[in-house]
Parts: C-alpha cells; structure tokens; sequence
C-alpha cells in the first residue's frame, strides 16, 4: 500500500522535474552551481562523505516525526551576503498519527535506557576486575594487564578525536 | 556591473608628518592570473599620478617582474643580498627607465622561498614605508611560505582572480587566508582576463556572479588583452598605451586606489569594426523611423 503511494509521489514528482528541465542550463549557470557548491565545502570543512553522513543521519532523525521521501531530501549551504545558512527541504509524503510517533519514541527511549544499564554493568565489572587484580596471582595478572592496555588505548584515542574537532573547526567556518 | 566603487583606504599619506607609505599586497592562490601584470600596471600608473612607489618581487627564483617593466639588465642586487647584508636596502632599489618616482625590489632567480623570512620581509617594508607613498609586494602562487611572506608586512590586499572556476575558489581559500591575518585591514577584488562576449553568450559566469560569490568589494575590471602579451614583450607595461582599454582599466584602478571614486568601465559595449557598422545601420534605421 505505501508503495503505490511513493511510487504516485514519484511519478508526479518526475514529471514536475521534466518540464523544470527542459531548458538546458547554460556553461555560466553550472560554473556558478558548481562552484556555490564546492566553496561551501571548502568553507565548512565538510567532505562530501560528511555531508552524505549528515544526511543519512538526519533522515533517521526526522524519519521519526514525519514520513517523508527519504531520497528527495535536499541539504546544502546558501549564502546571503555575508552569512551563511545550512538549507534542508524535506518532501513529507504523510504526517504520522500521534500514537505512531509516541511508540517510535518509546521505543528509543526503552533502548537507551537499556543500553545505560548495560554500560553501568560493564563499567562495575570493571572495578570488580581491577580490585581482584590485586589479589590474584602472577599469570593471570599479566592477562588482565593485557586487557587494561587495549583498554586505555582506546581511551586515548577518544579524546585525541575530539581535541582534534575544534582545531580544525577554526580555519574558516564563516565570512566576517 | 552594479558594484559601486568604494575608497580603498580612508588614510592617504600626508606630506609633511613622517611619511607612512600603504603596503599592497598582490596575490590570487591560483597561479598565472596576472599577479605581476597587475603590479606591474598599477604601480606605472600610480607612479604616473605622482606617487613615489617601490615593488617588491617576493617570487623568489620565479623572478618576472623585472621583465614586465623592462628593467631585467639592471638588476645588480636582489631581496637576498638585502637581508644577507651584501648590500644597503636602498642599493638594491632599481629606478625605472621613464619614471624616477618607480623602483622595483627585484627577487633572487638563483634562490628558493626559504631564503628571505616573515620578519625580514616585514622589516624591510617598514623600511620602505618611510620613503614611499605604495610599496606593492607581487605574491607568488600558492598558499605556503611564500604567500605567508608576501602578506607578512601588508596592510592591504588586491586578490587577482579570472572569471574561472579554479581560479575563484583559489581566490576564495585566499580571502579566508587573508581575513583571518589581522594586520590585513581590507582587501579587494581584480577580475582579470573578462570576456564580455562570452559573457553575453552565457559561456562564462560575469563580473556580478563572481562578486556575488566571493562577496568581496571590486577594484578593478581587467578585460582579456592580446595587447597585455605584446606590452609584456616590450617590457613596457600597458598603461603607457593611453589607446588601450585593460590600460585604461588598469589606470581606473590606480585611481581607486588613490581614493577617487571611478565608475567601473562598460566592456560589454561592443568596440570591433563589426560593432561600429552594426552602430552605423542602426543609426540609419533608427533615423528612417
Ligand atoms: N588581461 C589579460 N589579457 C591577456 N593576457 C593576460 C591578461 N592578464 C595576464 N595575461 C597573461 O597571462 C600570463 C600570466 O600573467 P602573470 O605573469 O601576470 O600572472 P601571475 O599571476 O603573476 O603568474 P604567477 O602565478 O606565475 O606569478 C602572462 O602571459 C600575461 O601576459
Ligand atoms: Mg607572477
């Protein structure tokens, strides 16, 4: 049933960007497009995986509230005079009845909170490990000194990751 | 071509107070877009208007600037020998042919960018500001040490594009080089090498798209000009050639510079034998009316 329905969406849609195309556009307009595109790139310092990734993200996240045409959705950055402005058009093809909505959510939230007991488990765990570390023998310290480096390791990681971010948001984010 | 003409600078140096000369300088990212005809042409022209100017050619061992003004067998000290002490900075200033108030600071063919730094750059400037009214500093292509030094000692900047798209978003990643240096209080925009005939067809974006675009205030409106090519063979800038229109462009933009408020020339008037008969017939059909 929802099928017959994008597929209408689709169909009236095509249609409408068939008669918007039929004037060819000139080599000025695409150098402009192109480049209105390729500068916001350079501006944000977002690659098109990144952009690809913001959308898909934004998709599951607005995919919630409404139902909307997943591969209509447009993103990109429009300039107007000096500042610049993140643009999203999204085609809804439904609105979602409250309830419908209400369930997705409380569905997240169930796994959130599942995932939070999890990670205070673990975290328990842990602590149990390292305090029986102490107490345990020479061999079987050594495996758990291996465990704790992997750990760590990660960690360090982490936080390089997100000392980086900033740094790298700084070289040119907007024009005064 | 709606851009109104703005002042480049409020300041203008006095005479009498020490003299504080404005530092440009000329740089684009992309390369071979007409950075050093550009200074080459406004520092004629300035020179002209009465100006007491120097040019410094800070692309080192791609040294240019001296062909374009035809003073290549003159050269005798170079930026190097200033700051490794083998001669007095004013030695090193050669004097153009036509134009005492004209000096060019050559660059070192023999040498790579690493051999002049920020600092002796800047000093150098501070040096030069004291005698001349523009001290315009030709920057080499790119966004490395070179360009770090080129703008080191700047006030001002003239970022030289081409309508082309390489060469705008080249012109773009040097606005935000430049924008976020302090010591650059404005910069402006030179759109080199326009076609108003492939404009009109729609071929390539206009003056306004690449405004637009880079937001940024214009100096200067350069048309394409086989007679560039032919002046830079004479080594005699094109300026001096009072029949020339990238000439008169380029005179307009001293003007700006200088403070005085220019509107930006109509290239898109048709100039050729073609166009004049085309006039002609037209004045005659419109008389029959
Ligand atoms: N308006 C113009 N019309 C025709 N030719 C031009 C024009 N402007 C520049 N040129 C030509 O383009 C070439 C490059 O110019 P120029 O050397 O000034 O560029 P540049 O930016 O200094 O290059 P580089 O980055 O190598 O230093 C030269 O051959 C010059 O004659
Ligand atoms: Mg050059």
């Amino acid at each position: 049933m929802k099928d017959i329905f994008t597929d209408l969406y689709n169909k009236v849609l095509g249609f409408f960007r068939q008669t918007e195309k039929k004037e060819e556009e000139s080599a000025k307009e695409v150098a402009c497009n192109r480049l209105k595109f390729v500068l916001m790139q350079d501006r944000t310092n977002l690659t098109p995986e990144l952009m690809d990734r913001m959308r898909k993200e934004l998709v599951e996240l607005l995919s919630k509230y409404v139902e909307m045409d997943k591969e209509a959705l447009e993103l990109g950055f429009e300039q107007e005079g000096n500042q610049m402005a993140l643009m999203l058009s999204i085609p809804v093809l439904r609105a979602k009845e409250e309830a419908e909505i209400e369930a997705v959510l409380a569905e997240e939230d169930a796994k959130k909170a599942e995932a939070e007991a999890n990670k205070q488990e673990n975290s328990e765990e842990e602590n149990e490990e390292s305090s029986e570390e102490n107490e345990t023998e020479n061999e079987e310290e050594s495996e758990n000194e291996e465990l704790e480096i992997e750990i760590s390791e990660e960690e360090t990681e982490i936080t390089e990751e997100s000392e980086n971010q900033p740094s790298k948001k700084k070289t040119k984010t907007s024009k005064k | 071509m709606t851009a109104t003409c703005e002042k480049v600078i409020e300041k203008d140096s006095k005479k009498g107070d020490i003299m504080s000369g404005r530092v440009i300088v000329i740089t684009s990212g992309k390369g071979g877009v007409g950075k050093t005809t550009t200074n080459a042409n406004i520092g004629t022209a300035l020179a002209k208007a009465g100006k007491k100017v120097v040019m410094i050619d800070t692309d080192l061992g791609l040294r240019n600037l001296d062909l374009l003004l035809g003073l290549e067998n003159r050269i005798v000290y170079t930026i190097v020998d200033v700051v490794e002490e083998r001669c007095k900075l004013k030695q090193a200033l050669v004097k153009d042919k036509k134009n005492p108030n004209l000096c060019l600071l050559a660059a070192a063919q023999t040498r790579d960018k690493t051999a002049v730094t920020e600092e002796q750059l800047k000093n150098i400037c501070e040096e030069l500001q004291k005698e001349f009214d523009f001290i315009l500093v030709d920057c080499p292509a790119g966004i490395e040490q070179g360009f770090q030094n080129a703008v080191a000692g700047a006030s001002e900047a003239i970022v030289v594009t081409t309508p082309e798209m390489s060469a705008v978003r080249d012109a773009d990643r040097i606005i935000g080089l430049l924008e976020a240096r302090e010591e650059i209080k404005s910069y402006k925009l030179l759109l080199n090498r326009v076609r108003p005939n492939m404009i009109k067809s729609n071929d390539m974006m206009s003056v306004d798209d690449v405004v637009e675009i880079l937001s940024a205030q214009l100096i200067g409106i350069i048309p394409e000009d086989t007679g560039i090519i032919t002046s830079t063979n004479k080594g005699e800038p094109i300026v001096n050639d009072e029949k020339s229109l990238a000439g008169q462009a380029y005179r307009n933009v001293a003007k700006r510079i200088i403070g005085e408020d220019v509107p930006f020339l109509n290239l898109e008037e048709d100039t050729g034998v073609v166009a004049k008969v085309k006039k002609f017939f037209a004045g005659l059909i419109g008389k029959e009316k």
